[in-house]
């Protein structure tokens, strides 16, 4: 049986699997070895998502089916705080998905309400994208559920393996990163299911200088058992270090417009 | 009928007769040859363990002998399979129990036409035999009676009116007397002598009762399987 | 005369045969309700999943079974077939499904959601029999749904509430809309209770923007033993791209329940009739031995072996006979009590559901044939069984021997 539901998941999707990529990135700065991995990583993610951003988003979802464009706002306040707002298509504009801490919420304007996704649905789809309401969640604790190690040093890259700790409540099996040294941006991320079968590949480009930083604007996600399918996430503005708090993302806000 | 003995009906050729009892050898009979005769009236008169129910057994086909020839009727009955010997006695042989032997649950009727009934004899012909043979056995109106309300005379001549329903060749009676009073005994012996006389009835009987071998017209003495005498007399 | 014989023989020992007679009949009887109870848990298995759920045959796509592929649509058109229009068939559902969230409050939980016709829905499946409160769907309903029973209690919603629905359209869309709660069902069939919800289907043809499309027809049939055989005769016929499975390809398990049950039934009947065929053995060794002697008189009258044997199996068929006629007859009336009262058990059990299919806390039975014909047959055989060695060792008397038996 195939569980296909919408779940939104934050936008923040992006920032999330983005920073921590770039975080880990910066694992292997200085070109040290006796790297503390997991400083680096929160290094980096503060490095590139700044205390707080915000940030208007195109993303495009093909599958066999259907393709679907759509513009989305999203803000970032930390590694716990997300929301995400669809500003078109006009039908689906004002849906809006936020995360705080490990809990994923959807404003639905039609009925006017509020939704929890459940612990259930976390492994479904968010916004009829690729990336799941998981994704949303945990992208940025990968420094946190997993255990990292260089594995690979080439002139222009890094590869580095991530594996689930023993207690990790975690959906892969293992996760490739593929890294550029100069500038150190992600280029690639793998991600393998439990057998050790590759399922995922997000590809980064368009790299970027926003400001005092760099980073690619695109980013493709290619669910390997779906030949043909794909979710291309693209920003458009990213603004950091704004001025927003904690009371920022609730509820409230969450339905406020 | 068999052409080499017209007249003989059984033929008993050197008869040996060895039973294991335990690692025991005990000799019934030992070459014992006879030859009986349609119509006869014969007595085979000894001791208890001279022979006389195994000679019985042999000639009725309930037994066979270590060594020696059985024939009744010219049919080889050392040879003949069980079924074969079953449809012998039925057919040939009537017999006379010690202690009657009727089958409890049949009345004295059933019990006198059940040869009949083996036979396939119509129901309404074995009422009339049945009906008849009490009549001349005297003990008509008992027919529907079961056999433990009848007297051991009574079910002696139920017994009889079986063994002879279905007009056997030979009758054969092993001490047919010795659960009897005497007088009973005294009737019962006539009226095997009346059959014998008037249906040509083929009798061979055993007994050890001077008084019932006195009424035969053949004796013959066993003694420890062996034949020691075997007179005619007139009576 | 030998029937008579035989009959008479019986009850020489009146205490024994009535005993052994006695053991016959209670096994008989209690097998009769044994497996009329079988059939009744069979029964509501078999109608808790056909009835509840998926119906007898189910047309879709070849595949939608498995995957539930939103796009493996039919038109609904492919109602009018005529090959539908077989009068085997009582009812016709149309349905279109979708997996997603109901939602109430701070609560939301998965759900399968069925778009139905409610009339033809009645025709069909037995939910409109099993709201416990509200009201099923009717004709003219809009935003409205039912719900399972334990959805509703992980909910805590009531009929009048309104709920949101959630799910992604066939174009991608967020699809979600109010929707209010009309009735609440409970089946004891725990899958369907908790995840099972209906809404009217040209409200979730519209929901998923999949106008005049549905995903299955589900259909009940007059005899639901005969619905493969029907189903392979119908997809025969149909020329479209869906074919037809019936209930036993939909719920495998629910075919190899039916092989078990038969396996199960026979290992019942094997085990009380092996303790009934040792009595009874026992029995036919005592009254032949007893009566040794007279089996020795009737050889030596002349019976042939091969009918002394006849007649002591005769006596068993006699006694078989007479205990299958007061054992059938004591066991009908025992199952007809199990099938108009039977026994409530609610009390103590909850139901469990197996193979796809929900057995009811109750002890009911059913009458089948085949539940008197198979312990009828079987212990005719038994009886021949265990009264042979009996009539062969009469059979094999040695006459002089047995004569001489006091």
């Amino acid at each position: 049986m195939h569980i296909n539901p919408l779940f939104f998941i934050p936008k923040p999707v992006l920032f999330l699997i983005f920073f921590s990529v770039l975080s880990v990135c910066k694992i292997v700065k200085d070109e040290a070895w006796a790297l503390d991995l997991k400083a680096l990583v929160r290094d980096v993610e503060q490095q590139y998502m700044g205390e707080s951003s915000v940030s208007q988003t195109h993303m495009q979802v093909s599958t066999k089916n259907w393709q679907r464009n759509l513009e989305m706002q999203a803000w970032s306040l930390g590694r716990d705080f997300f929301l995400i707002r669809i500003i078109e298509p006009a039908k689906e504009r004002d849906i809006a998905t936020l995360k705080r801490n490990r809990e994923v919420w959807n404003y639905l304007p039609k009925v006017d309400r509020i939704i929890k996704v459940p612990p259930s649905m976390m492994g479904g789809s968010w916004m009829g994208s690729h990336i799941t309401n998981d994704d949303l969640v945990k992208a940025n604790h990968i420094d946190e559920d997993y255990t990292l190690r260089l594995i690979e040093e080439t002139e222009l890259h890094f590869l580095i393996e991530c594996l689930p700790k023993t207690d990790a409540a975690v959906v892969w099996g293992k996760i490739i990163y593929k890294v550029r040294k100069q500038p150190k941006v992600p280029e690639l991320i793998a991600y393998f299911d439990e057998s050790m079968q590759k399922v995922r590949e997000i590809y980064f480009d368009d790299v970027q200088t926003i400001g005092e930083r760099t980073i690619p604007l695109k980013l493709t996600v290619l669910p390997l058992d779906k030949p043909g399918e794909k979710t291309i996430l693209f920003y458009r503005e990213i603004n950091y270090d704004v001025s927003l708090d904690e009371h920022f993302f609730t509820l409230r806000s969450l339905k406020q417009r | 009928m068999g052409q080499i003995s017209f007249m003989s009906l059984i033929e008993l050729h050197n008869i040996t007769k060895i039973y294991r009892v335990g690692s025991q050898k005990v000799v019934a009979l030992k070459n014992l040859s006879l030859v009986f005769e349609r119509g006869d009236f014969a007595v085979l008169a000894g001791p208890s363990g001279s022979g006389k129910t195994t000679a019985l057994n042999m000639i009725g086909g309930l037994d066979r002998p270590t060594s020696g020839q059985v024939l009744v009727n010219d049919l080889d009955l050392g040879k003949a399979n069980l079924k074969r010997l079953a449809d012998f006695r039925l057919h040939n042989i009537g017999f006379i129990f010690q202690s009657y032997n009727l089958i409890p649950v049949l009345t004295a009727a059933e019990n006198a036409e059940f040869t009949l009934m083996l036979q396939k004899t119509p129901r309404h012909q074995r009422r009339e035999r049945v009906l008849s043979l009490f009549a001349d056995l005297g003990i008509s109106g008992l027919e529907d009676r079961l056999p433990k309300d009848l007297s051991g005379g009574q079910q002696q001549r139920v017994a009889i009116a079986r063994a002879i329903a279905a007009n056997p060749r030979v009758i054969l009676a092993d001490e047919p007397t010795a659960n009897l009073d005497s007088n009973t005994a005294e009737d019962l012996l006539s009226l095997m002598r009346q059959l014998n006389n008037s249906h040509g009835t083929t009798f061979v009987f055993s007994s050890h009762d001077d008084k019932v071998i006195r009424r035969a017209k053949r004796i013959i003495r066993l003694e420890d399987g062996l034949m020691v005498s075997d007179n005619s007399q007139n009576l | 005369m030998l029937f008579g014989l035989a009959y008479q023989n019986l009850w020489r020992n009146r205490r024994r045969t009535l005993l052994t007679m006695s053991a016959m009949v209670v096994s008989v009887s209690l097998l009769i309700l044994a497996l009329g109870i079988f059939s009744g848990m069979f029964k509501d298995m078999l109608a808790s999943a056909t009835e509840q759920y998926y119906g007898h045959l189910v047309m879709a796509k070849p595949d939608y079974h498995q995957r539930r592929d939103l796009y493996a649509t039919l038109p609904d058109t492919i109602l009018t077939l005529p090959t539908l229009q077989n009068p085997e068939i009582l009812g016709r559902a149309p349905r279109l499904r979708s997996f997603g969230l109901v939602s109430w409050g701070q609560t939301s939980q998965p759900v399968e959601l069925l778009g139905i016709q409610p009339l033809a829905e009645a025709t069909v499946t037995s939910l409109h029999d099993q709201i416990v409160k509200g009201r099923f769907l009717e004709e003219t309903d809009k935003n409205c749904l039912i719900i399972g029973w334990g959805l509703a209690e992980k909910l805590n919603v009531r009929p009048g509430d309104a709920v949101v629905f959630v799910t992604q359209a066939a174009d991608g869309s967020i699809g979600n809309d109010l929707l209010t709660i009309t009735g609440i069902f409970r089946t004891g069939d725990r899958r369907h209770d908790n995840n099972l919800v209906l809404a009217p289907l040209t409200w979730l043809q519209n929901l998923l923007v999949l106008p005049g499309r549905i995903h299955e027809v589900s259909m009940r049939i007059h005899n639901p033993m005969t619905a493969s055989v029907l189903a392979s005769r119908i997809n025969a016929e149909l020329n479209t791209e869906a074919t037809i499975l019936d209930w036993g390809e939909l719920l495998p398990e629910m075919r190899e329940v039916i092989s078990a049950y038969d396996v199960s039934r026979m290992i019942v009947v094997i085990i009380l009739y092996l303790a009934t065929g040792l009595g009874i053995l026992n029995t036919f060794f005592m009254s032949v031995m007893e009566r040794t002697r007279e089996f020795g008189i009737l050889l030596a009258q002349g019976m042939r072996p091969w009918l002394i044997r006849q007649l002591v199996l005769l006596e068993a068929m006699i006694l078989a006979i007479m205990s299958l006629i007061i054992g059938m007859f004591l066991g009908g009336l025992m199952t007809f009590y199990m099938d108009q009262v039977g026994i409530d058990l609610s009390k103590y059990i909850t139901p469990v559901t197996y193979a796809g299919g929900t057995i009811l806390p109750r002890l009911h039975a059913v009458f089948d044939l085949g539940n008197f014909l198979t312990p009828a047959i079987v212990l005719l055989m038994v009886s021949l069984a265990a009264s042979y060695l009996p009539a062969n060792r009469a059979a094999k008397l040695n006459p002089v021997v047995a004569i001489r038996e006091e």
